[in-house]
């Protein structure tokens, strides 16, 4: 089912922040419709990359490109990286106290419209639609009259991630360690929705320690990131194999 | 010259001294008494002119320097018209440029509220007004000798008052000095709201509030000031909490040239609470300094303050707050927070949490931060495809919104809502 | 938990009000008449053999205290001094101008191990060897972990130890009497140039008067291989004493230094005006550590020092860093801030504080951190624990100057209160003036938790026991940045101190 574009292409990429280099020539590519699944022991840079993807400052690359669709982003800031469809699921989503969930869904859907040329949201089909997706991710809608992600437990957020990331309809989305804190009983919804979301014009890159997240939302293709660039490229087999055997001796063959 | 006289005096105090004269006899035309405490307020001002910043709980505004320009004392003739109530059903008592003023339509039961202009009072000499004059109460100084009008209010024991009384004190160019002395009943619950607002005209204003609470009873006092910013203002919220009394206090500042708001609050009876929200949204070049002393004098009381500032553009805030908690104020719990976000490289915010204990077993405490805008936050909300300007101002808003939300009242809560956010438009 | 059973012992050993130092060294005295004047700048001068440049300061930073008020701001209440009663100079007779040990007075070496301060070598280095393994400096100075000591006894230094071997590394480490006379450069480049002579009232007169002190000169990339000490004693009636202490450290060097002071029990009011200035220049560190035990008076609250003292740390250097670490449990009024001045960029300043206060003590203190380059970062811990009829304050400043983008700042300041006659109280002063300002403040006051102390009561543990243990956690965070030397003694110093808190 993919296609032959190339979404996403990381070339020779070198970043740092305050002075530590973190990615040393990294090179990826994801085609449309895409699974890619990044793995990699702790401190190898994992979350780093999709802070890169999504342009948070203080991250600084130093060479190498990041092409979206062919085009550079380096030069667009955060927000124009999302409106262009890039969605990063946060491992830790931040609680913002005094900014109400659905306001900030509005606020946040009417952006990119806006940004696409299209008419802001009616009210009453806005509601409609989000408290549909909340009920397919079993959120209470309770939940959706707080203040964002405040108070929320750790699967709440990211269930709340999953909702957003529905709603905005991203072209590629950056998942970053969506199943820490989840139990299985989270994770298998929180995975119905990413798989609910699957195209063929639309990509992701799951980004995860365990492989136990890949048995729900099963990859095209499996990296893995060590010391900020891919040691090893497979498919699903990889994931297994990590599983069984760790990171030890695929590290050993790059060290 | 008076004897005491500060020889050197800046042209402001110079220019208060002079007001006095041309205005004592004014108001003793008018039959407004109290010349005995007129004069030993002014001598007391004669003695010590404004405050400087030698002086401890005047550090960080230098009258001085920062009061140069007095309006003045010529009021002009206001249209007499009172601003449209913040909610429909509001008792409105309205003072335009020192004018008593109350529409005819309004209405109220007498058998829970005795309402009355202070200029009535004044003449019989039936008002009462505190005689501190230390030396640095510069504003009891300047508002006794100056008092000339106000409104008095009593609510009566065990009532509950539905309808929230609005106090407008107007203040279109020109002086005026007032004063609302409110006495609130055994068990009575009430909503206050004092509107400090103006035009853009040039405008000098003092107003003293002394609030004296019963046993059980129940206060919201909300202050809002809405001036122009050719205004100065002195602010003096002073409250007596008897037991178990729970007195709520919400400060929205959004703008005057020069403010000195001082919260005196004594927590005399066992059991009482206090609770201050106040929101600082600060701009022009302005100085804005609020100055509380909260004081634990009995058993099991409790307080927390939580003061949020925004300075803009070339705006100088300040926040001196100390809690103070006697020997005999065993098992206070006090707490206070003051946040403050700092917008512009030319604003500032000076900061001067402080804690007097003198009981062991207390739970007191302080935070202050000064920061930025959120750097997590922000990106979060740009990753979410908010332009940075927008999730900017969502992140300010939502920094305010915070105390607002803590208010149970619905409909003020939105009307209160409302009008800061407007302010915020026009800023951010 | 060593150290608490060692406090524990040690605050069941010993009596109600007894200062374990409160002893008094019998000795033949040189004084100067009593009293302040122009004549008596001249005589401490000529007394110390010091150029005429350095009377000349003296003089004028006389002219200037003439001048000046006495601060009142702070929350101390004391009966006015009387600035004409105290003697400005007290010397031990024949003890200046020593060559070697050898000469020190029998009496001042009996007082200095009294008090546990070794001032001979050999022991110092015989205690140290037998755990130290073998070094790349030279063998004979090797004593890393070893300390370097200056003993200053009321107005003179009487020994520096290993002066010679630190000399080899090129630093210099005496009274500063000897570097006025030795190191006249240097001293002319950097005295006052931190704190200056009319700083404040007590600066301008301890600049007027001061007697000894320390001086040190760490050159450029050079690691201070031992801590370097001053121990203030002072034993002669009515007197005050002055002492001024100068470090600078060069680009990309290190030192730490360690201060401690006693004095014996009196029944009249002792005066200590100190002013130290520390000067860090690129990439260079210096940590300072105090314990403060001077006599605090007795249960009446009769007697006891008044320690005045200015200290301030000036990052001059980019990249360069000065801790403060102080424990103060002496005296009978303390007022003292130790500050640091973070010029240069990406500098840093570091404050921890336990300030200990029982009986009718009387303590206000704190830091003040003046960010003024741009990324510069500090950090206050302070611990004040009140107890008996004391007063204890914690005053400090936090401010960010226009240009300093990126100030960050982190402040911590707790407060335990110990029975209901004493007091607690903090005054922070928070001044942002720019828009990347990051500043976070923190204070609470409590008391010891009941939770807290039936927890351990019931685990066996006296209720005095139960509180030392808990006061040991209260101030855990302070402890733990003091050099090894000096921590088990901190520890075992506030138990002292709040011996008969406990109700």
């Amino acid at each position: 089912m993919n296609g032959l574009n190339h979404m996403l292409e990381i070339k020779n990429l070198y970043a740092r922040i305050a002075e530590i280099e973190v990615i040393n020539d990294l090179n990826l590519t994801i085609k449309e419709g895409e699974i890619a699944a990044i793995m990699g022991p702790n401190g190898s840079g994992k979350s780093t990359l999709s802070y890169i993807l999504a342009g948070r400052e203080n991250y600084e690359v130093k060479s190498g490109n990041i092409l979206y669709n062919g085009q550079s982003i380096l030069e667009m800031d955060v927000a124009e990286r999302a409106i262009l469809g890039i969605f990063l699921a946060f491992q830790y989503p931040v609680e913002i106290p005094g900014v109400a969930m659905m306001e900030f869904l509005k606020t946040a859907m009417n952006a990119q419209r806006k940004a696409r040329g299209e008419l802001e949201l009616k009210i009453p089909e806005f509601l409609k639609h989000v408290k549909a997706v909340a009920a397919k991710l079993e959120m209470d809608i309770s939940m959706l009259k707080r203040p964002l992600n405040v108070g929320f437990s750790g699967g709440e957020k990211k269930r709340a991630e999953i909702l957003q990331m529905t709603l905005l309809e991203p072209k590629l989305c950056v998942l970053d360690e969506t199943d820490s804190g989840l139990d299985v009983d989270a994770l298998k919804i929180v995975a119905d929705g990413v798989n609910a979301l699957r195209a063929a014009d639309r990509s992701f890159l799951v980004i995860t320690h365990y492989q136990r997240l890949l048995d729900y939302i099963v990859p095209d293709t499996v990296h893995v990131l060590y010391k900020g660039r891919i040691v090893k490229s497979g498919d699903k087999s990889l994931a297994l194999y990590l599983e069984q055997n760790g990171y030890t001796d695929i590290i050993g063959e790059v060290t | 010259m008076i004897a005491g006289q500060k020889t050197i005096l800046t042209q402001a105090e110079a220019k208060i001294i002079d007001n006095f004269a041309v205005l004592k006899g004014e108001m003793a035309q008018r039959g407004l008494l109290l010349e005995a405490a007129r004069k030993a307020a002014m001598d007391s001002f004669c003695k010590n002119g404004f405050p400087s910043k030698q002086m401890e709980s005047w550090h960080y505004t230098d009258m001085r320097t920062k009061l140069i320009h007095i309006a003045s004392c010529n009021n002009t003739k206001a249209d007499r018209l009172l601003a449209f109530p913040l909610l429909p059903n509001n008792i409105v008592l309205g003072l335009i440029n020192g004018q008593a003023v109350v529409s005819p339509e309004m209405k109220w039961k007498k058998e829970m509220l005795c309402a009355t202009p202070l200029d009535k009072l004044l003449t019989n000499s039936q008002a009462e007004l505190p005689q501190d004059f230390a030396d640095d109460n510069v504003i009891a100084q300047i508002n006794t000798a100056f008092v000339s009008n106000g409104w008095k209010l009593d609510i009566l024991e065990n009532v509950s008052l539905d309808k929230i009384i609005e106090l407008q004190n107007i203040q279109n160019g020109g002086q005026s000095h007032v004063r609302f002395p409110v006495t609130v009943g055994k068990n009575a619950n009430v909503t206050i709201i004092e509107r400090q607002s103006g035009n853009n005209e040039d405008s000098f204003i003092s107003s003293v509030s002394n609030l004296d609470t019963a046993e059980g009873s129940q206060v919201l006092w909300i202050i809002i000031r809405e001036r122009g910013l050719m205004s100065s203002e002195l602010n003096q919220f002073n409250a007596q909490l008897g037991k178990n009394v729970v007195l709520k206090l919400y400060v929205i500042h959004t703008g005057s040239h020069f403010l000195r708001q001082e919260i005196n609050v004594n927590l005399n009876g066992i059991g009482a609470d206090f609770q201050l929200r106040e929101i600082n949204l600060l701009s022009g070049k302005t100085h804005t300094d609020t100055t509380m002393v909260v004081r634990h004098l009995a058993e099991n009381t409790t307080s927390k303050e939580i003061i949020r500032n925004v300075a803009m553009d070339r705006a100088c805030g300040v926040f001196q707050g100390i809690i103070q908690v006697v020997k005999e104020a065993k098992k206070t719990d006090a707490h206070m927070v003051c946040n403050s976000l700092i917008l512009s490289d030319k604003a500032e915010f000076y900061t001067k949490p402080q804690l007097e204990i003198f009981a062991e077993d207390v739970s007191c405490g302080h935070g202050a931060t000064v920061s930025e805008i959120d750097h997590d936050q922000l990106f979060y909300l740009m990753a979410r495809g908010i332009p940075e300007v927008k999730a900017r101002a969502i992140l300010v808003e939502a920094f305010f919104r915070e105390l607002i939300e803590e208010l149970d009242k619905e409909k003020l809560r939105k009307v209160l809502w409302r009008l800061l956010d407007e302010c915020l438009q026009a800023h951010i | 938990m060593p150290a608490t059973q060692e406090t524990i012992r040690q605050v069941r050993k010993i009596d109600v009000d007894q200062y374990k130092y409160g002893f008094e060294t019998k000795i033949e005295t040189e004084k100067a008449p009593k009293g302040l004047n122009k004549e008596i700048i001249r005589f401490i001068s000529r007394q110390k053999q010091e150029p005429e440049w350095m009377l000349e300061w003296r003089l004028q930073a006389y002219h200037r205290w003439l001048q000046m008020q006495e601060p009142r701001w702070a929350r101390l209440s004391y009966d006015e001094i009387d600035f004409q009663d105290y003697y400005y100079y007290a010397a031990p007779k024949n003890q200046t101008w020593l060559k070697s040990l050898d000469e020190v007075d029998s009496e001042i070496l009996a007082t200095y191990q009294k008090l546990g301060i070794p001032l001979k070598e050999q022991e110092i280095l015989a205690g140290v060897r037998k755990q130290n393994e073998a070094s790349e400096l030279d063998d004979s100075l090797y004593a890393s972990g070893g300390v370097a000591v200056d003993a200053v006894f009321d107005s003179v230094s009487i020994v520096t130890t290993f002066k010679k071997e630190l000399a080899r590394l090129g630093i210099i480490f005496c009274s500063i009497s000897e570097a006025i006379r030795e190191h006249s450069e240097l001293v002319k480049k950097y005295l006052g140039s931190v704190v200056p002579r009319a700083d404040n009232f007590y600066a301008a007169l301890n600049s007027a008067v001061f007697t000894d002190g320390s001086f040190i000169y760490v050159p450029k990339d050079i690691r201070c291989p031992m801590e370097l000490s001053t121990y203030f004693r002072i034993n002669e009636r009515n007197t005050g004493q002055f002492e001024r202490t100068l470090i600078i450290v060069d680009e990309g060097s290190y030192v730490s230094y360690l201060e401690g002071c006693t004095a014996p029990q009196r029944d009249e009011n002792q005066i200590h005006a100190a002013v130290v200035e520390l000067v860090a220049l690129k990439n260079s560190e210096i940590k300072y550590s105090t314990v403060q035990n001077w006599y605090p008076g007795d249960k009446e609250g009769r007697g006891g020092v008044y320690n005045f003292v200015t200290k301030r740390g000036d990052c001059r250097g980019d990249h360069s860093k000065i801790s403060w670490t102080q424990v103060e449990t002496g005296s009978a009024i303390t007022w003292k801030y130790p500050s640091c001045l973070l010029r240069g960029d990406s500098s840093r300043g570091e404050f921890y504080s336990i300030a200990v206060s029982n009986g009718h003590q009387q303590i206000d203190s704190g830091t003040k951190m003046i960010h003024l380059g741009k990324n510069t970062s500090s950090r206050v811990v302070s611990k004040g624990i009140s107890a008996g009829f004391s007063d204890n304050t914690y005053r400090g400043q936090v401010m960010a100057h226009r240009r300093a983008a990126n100030a960050r700042n982190f402040t911590q300041c707790d407060s335990l209160l110990i029975g209901n006659n004493c007091g607690a109280h903090t005054i922070p002063y928070i001044e942002a003036k720019n828009a990347t300002a990051q500043f976070e403040h923190e204070a609470t006051t409590s008391k010891i938790s009941e939770d807290h102390l039936f927890y351990v009561m019931q685990r066996g543990l006296l209720k005095e026991e139960a509180i030392a243990l808990i006061v040991n956690g209260f101030v855990k965070e302070v402890i733990q940045v003091l050099p090894m030397e000096f921590s088990v003694e901190a520890q075992k110093l506030i138990g002292i101190s709040l011996e008969g808190s406990v109700g």
